[in-house]
């Protein structure tokens, strides 16, 4: 874990969310562990996420009614906490992707569009 | 919206989100260790490494805690709970640091709450009071005189400002209620004479029926008006009372209505029933334009401002003092906003203010005793906070802490303090001496009383603890580590505190010697009388349809009879009682003297006596006789002068034998014919007129009653072994009239004593609190040093190693506190000193730096500072050095 830690992405807040819901979106329903874990698969670069930011974030989309935690037997018939996506998860997920495409292409044409 | 209740939720109820938290970080946890397992690792190892992979366990819990709710008020939470601990576990420091605060605040909220009632109270069932105002005449020492009922009509008539002009009698009347007439039995009541448009400016609205119309010819002569709490008290609430016939002072009348629950008109006195001054008044009140029995108030026209009527009445005033010269001489009216105490708020308020400030110097004491012990434990506490701050603790963070200790000390302080201000409030009511008339002053705790509380307690926990926390979380992490010698600016600070214990204290207990010798003063200085052992009971003749020849022939009856009970020594009849409240006035002439300041007569004070009068009284005859019986009508006209009314009238003469000129004063003036002369046959020594207080009249004429009537009359019984007789006398009087109440009945020391309330109510107030003053400052004096013992237990155990002696021990124990108590005497002296100054009008006959009070303060305190320092001192003797050198 030490080698490329200066490649490493620091996440914005709101981001981290909208990561989240699109992961739940996507995969369905994940634990804590495996939402890391299929995170850091599928990112090129490994994400600063420690889960001192992912269990917050879970706690506050949780609370804001966007996703929802149900505990779950795994496959080796342990305990844990699934959180899925719910149908509000789903509008705001669309709305917020929307609204990032758009800051992403604004910022990319200030950022390039100059040079 | 729906994630601030979650973490609201979550603020109150944490258990369940906890027990999720670790439920789900086990499983995390495990899942990890599954996984490492599975590629390998022993079941140690897999454990350790699933830790490393997951990163700071407790950080990011704290982290999903401070998402999951509110952090400060989770914090908060944390330090109430933290702070309720600490208190549990000193309960004596708790107990003493609750109590103190209990009282300090307690008297403070008695006193606002007082101050309020007495002073803002905006008067029940009154429309717009903010626009009404008491007007009155200006009188020496910037009191609030009453007015004559003439002087009224005209100002009302000539006002252009004021929307409407009211008058009503200064205090509620006794007056006999009968059922119809002819039905035997009355009761007493108290009775208001108003002017008939009384009730329509003050916007009242009745309850049942309807209340005095000022249409102009509705005369309302025979209605009476009753009062909601007499209504439902006597009538039960019944409203067919309206109409129903009574009578009142033997005359017909009818009830047309009651006033509202709680309306009494807009001041604190308070009556039964208000009835028309047209009808009720004599003819003669009502034409004498000198006669000033009357308040007056109005309601200001909308957009008139009250300093706009204040030049108008003045303006009036002085018309009226150029128009009748003689009865209106110097008649200034003055205008004030409405008030329940009307020209008696700046006087009260001054006092109200002089008790305020020393409740509040009560409570700077208790804050500053609870101040200095909490910097005291947060000095122990100095390892606790280094650790903390040194692992990271914000120092805002510490120092909400430890205010959050303050706070809930001050809190349950002032908790206890509203307890005692409710029962304080109570009590206080209940001790107020007898008045002769009722009062309306309701001293319940309002919203406003609670309010005022808190924020007090805001404050002084603010400031008490403000210092000490901010002192305790200083980043000095290093040498609070290595616990080094206690940090001077700590120590200072908590001296600073016990030496302004020690002067206010002191302040406290001086202020109250000061009055406690002002009133021995009032109270040794003769009165002139003799006044213990004396029964007093008073009548209103014309209560029972009396006149002038029937009044005289029942006050000869009453005197033989009450002179002839068993327990009677002396007995006598007169209209005014020396050292009470009421005077009469009237004005002299003497011939071949002239009244200073071009005056037209002599202004004296009046009293009608029946003979026996002065004996009863002990009131020595200096010359010539008193009154006997054949000094009655018919005969020639006679009077008794004070030894200071001869010196004034004939300094150096023998006044026997000379004569003065009683003046009646008509409509128009000086009436000629109505003038008496009298003859002066004795001369009695001056006696105090009216309160106490006030120094010896120089100006009493005392003439027969037999020969010049009136119907309020007092009887003055004094008893062979000083006991109460009230019963037999009222016995004598309903044996003698049936339908004739007695207005009042108390003793003269009683009657006298009216006068020296405030006094009073000063001394045990200042008195009381200045010994608890003292207590608090003795504990910060032994504070102070029982700290230092402990602090320097390891340096008095080398000393005592190295030879010294148990007494040079107790020296330096005692030096430090016999120090403090020192300076905080001294300074506490010179602002008592300076207090004195101020106070120097509220005490009479002493000097402002009275030896005696300021010489047995200091040694009080001196007794007290070495009494505190007693057990420290001791403990320190008993160190052993060798236990003592390994003491940490």
């Amino acid at each position: 874990m030490a080698s490329g830690r200066d490649q490493r992405v620091e996440l914005l807040q709101g981001t981290l969310d909208l990561i989240v819901l699109r992961a739940l979106a996507t995969m369905g329903p994940q634990h804590a562990y495996g939402l890391t874990a299929r995170l850091e698969q599928v990112a090129d670069h490994p994400l600063e996420l420690n889960q001192g930011t992912l269990y917050p974030a879970l706690v506050r989309l949780e609370q804001q009614g966007l996703i929802k935690g149900t505990w779950q037997k795994t496959e080796s018939n342990r305990d844990a906490k699934y959180y899925a996506i719910t149908k509000a998860g789903q509008r705001a997920l669309e709305k917020q992707t929307a609204r990032w495409r758009r800051l992403a292409g604004l910022v990319d044409k200030l950022l390039l569009g100059e040079s | 919206m729906r994630r601030f209740l979650f973490r609201l939720l979550n603020v109150v109820r944490p258990g369940r989100a906890e027990d999720e938290l670790a439920r789900e970080t086990a499983a995390h946890l495990a899942l990890l260790e599954q996984d490492y397992q599975r590629r390998g690792m022993t079941p140690d190892e897999a454990r350790a490494a699933a830790r490393r992979a997951f990163g700071g366990v407790e950080q990011m819990k704290d982290r999903q805690r401070d998402a999951r709710s509110f952090a400060w008020l989770d914090d908060a939470r944390w330090d109430l709970r933290h702070a309720a601990r600490l208190l549990r576990r000193d309960p004596l420091f708790t107990l003493t640091a609750v109590l103190s605060l209990a009282i300090g605040i307690g008297a403070n909220t008695t006193i606002f709450t007082v101050a309020q009632a007495v002073l803002f109270r905006p008067p029940a069932g009154v429309a717009g009071p903010a626009q009404l105002v008491d007007i009155g005449t200006r009188t020496p020492g910037g009191g609030f005189g009453n007015s004559s009922y003439p002087n009224y009509l005209d100002l009302r008539a000539r006002t252009t400002t004021l929307d409407g002009v009211y008058a009503y009698s200064l205090f509620p009347r006794a007056m006999s209620l009968g059922a119809e007439s002819g039905t035997p039995g009355t009761e007493r009541i108290f009775g208001t004479l108003v002017t008939a448009n009384y009730f329509h400016v003050l916007g009242a609205v009745p309850v049942v029926g309807r209340l005095f119309s000022d249409q102009a010819g509705s005369d309302e002569a025979d209605a009476v008006v009753l009062s909601h709490r007499f209504w439902m008290r006597r009538f039960n609430g019944d409203p067919g009372i309206v109409g129903r016939t009574m009578t009142l002072n033997e005359r017909s009348v009818t009830v047309i209505g009651v006033a509202s629950e709680g309306f009494q008109g807009t001041g604190i006195r308070a009556g039964d029933a208000w009835v028309t001054l047209t009808a009720a008044a004599s003819a003669s009140t009502l034409s004498a334009r000198a006669s000033a029995w009357l308040l007056l108030g109005g309601r200001l026209k909308p957009g008139v401002s009250a300093p706009q009527a204040a030049a108008e009445v003045d303006a009036i005033g002085r018309a009226l003092a150029v128009e009748y010269p003689d009865q209106n001489r110097g008649l200034g009216l003055r205008v004030q906003r409405l008030s329940p105490v009307p020209g008696s708020s700046a006087p009260i308020a001054v006092f109200l203010a002089l008790l305020m400030s020393i409740v509040a110097l009560v409570l700077v004491i208790a804050c500053a005793n609870v101040a200095g012990v909490l910097l005291a434990r947060a000095s122990a506490r100095r390892q606790e906070i280094a650790v903390r701050l040194a692992m990271g603790a914000g120092r805002s963070r510490l120092v909400r802490q430890l205010l959050a200790e303050t706070l809930m000390l001050f809190s349950l302080g002032g908790a206890a303090g509203l307890l005692l201000a409710r029962w304080l409030t109570s009590t206080i009511v209940a001790a107020l001496p007898a008045l002769p008339f009722p009062v309306n002053v309701s001293v319940a705790l309002d919203l406003r009383a609670v309010l005022f509380t808190a924020a007090l307690v805001c404050a002084a926990a603010l400031l008490s603890g403000l210092a000490p926390a901010l002192q305790a979380s200083k980043a000095d992490v290093v040498p609070a580590l290595k616990d080094d010698a206690q940090a001077p600016a700590r120590v200072r600070l908590r001296h600073a505190f016990v030496v302004a214990q020690v002067a206010f204290s002191i302040l406290l207990v001086v202020v109250a010697g000061l009055f406690v010798r002002a009133l021995q003063a009032a109270g040794a200085s003769d009165p002139g009388f003799d006044r213990r052992g004396v029964e007093l009971a008073s009548l209103d003749l014309s209560m029972a349809g009396y006149s002038g020849t029937t009044g005289l022939q029942f006050v000869r009856e009453l005197t033989e009879r009450v002179r002839a009970l068993p327990d009677v020594q002396a007995a006598s009849i007169a209209t005014s009682v020396p050292g009470g409240f009421e005077v009469q006035r009237r004005g002299v002439t003497v011939p071949g003297v002239t009244p200073p300041d071009g005056a037209r007569a002599f202004d004296v004070d009046w009293n009608n006596v029946e003979p026996g009068y002065f004996a009863a009284l002990h009131i020595p005859l200096a010359s010539g006789r008193d009154f006997t019986p054949a000094d009655r009508a018919g005969a020639p006209l006679v009077a008794i002068v004070g030894e200071g009314t001869a010196r004034r009238f004939w300094p150096g003469q023998d006044p026997i034998g000379k004569q003065i000129v009683q003046q009646e004063f008509g409509a128009r003036g000086p009436d000629p014919t109505a003038a008496k002369m009298l003859l002066i046959v004795g001369v009695a020594r001056d006696v105090k007129a009216s309160t106490l207080i006030d120094g010896l009249s120089s100006s009493l004429v005392y003439v027969p009653l037999q020969q010049q009537y009136l119907s309020r009359i007092t009887i003055l019984a004094r008893t062979t072994r000083g006991q109460r007789i009230a019963d037999e006398l009222r016995a004598v009087v309903v044996s003698l009239n049936r339908n004739l109440p007695i207005v009042t009945s108390q003793t003269l020391e009683d009657a006298t004593a009216i006068g020296l309330v405030p006094q009073q109510i000063v001394v045990s107030v200042a008195g009381g609190l200045g010994l608890i003053g003292a207590l608090l400052a003795a504990i910060g004096i032994y504070g102070v040093a029982a700290y230092a013992v402990t602090r320097r237990t390891r340096e008095i155990g080398i000393r005592m190693a190295l030879g010294a002696q148990r007494a040079d021990v107790v020296a330096m124990v005692l030096h430090q506190g016999v120090w403090l108590a020192i300076i905080g005497s001294a300074i506490g002296l010179l602002l008592a000193a300076g207090a004195s100054r101020a106070l120097v009008a509220f005490l009479f006959g002493i000097a402002p730096l009275d030896p005696v009070i300021f010489g047995g303060a200091a040694v009080l305190f001196a007794i007290v500072g070495l009494a505190a320092c007693y057990w420290p001192a001791r403990r320190a003797t008993r160190i052993d050095p060798l236990t003592a050198l390994r003491y940490e």
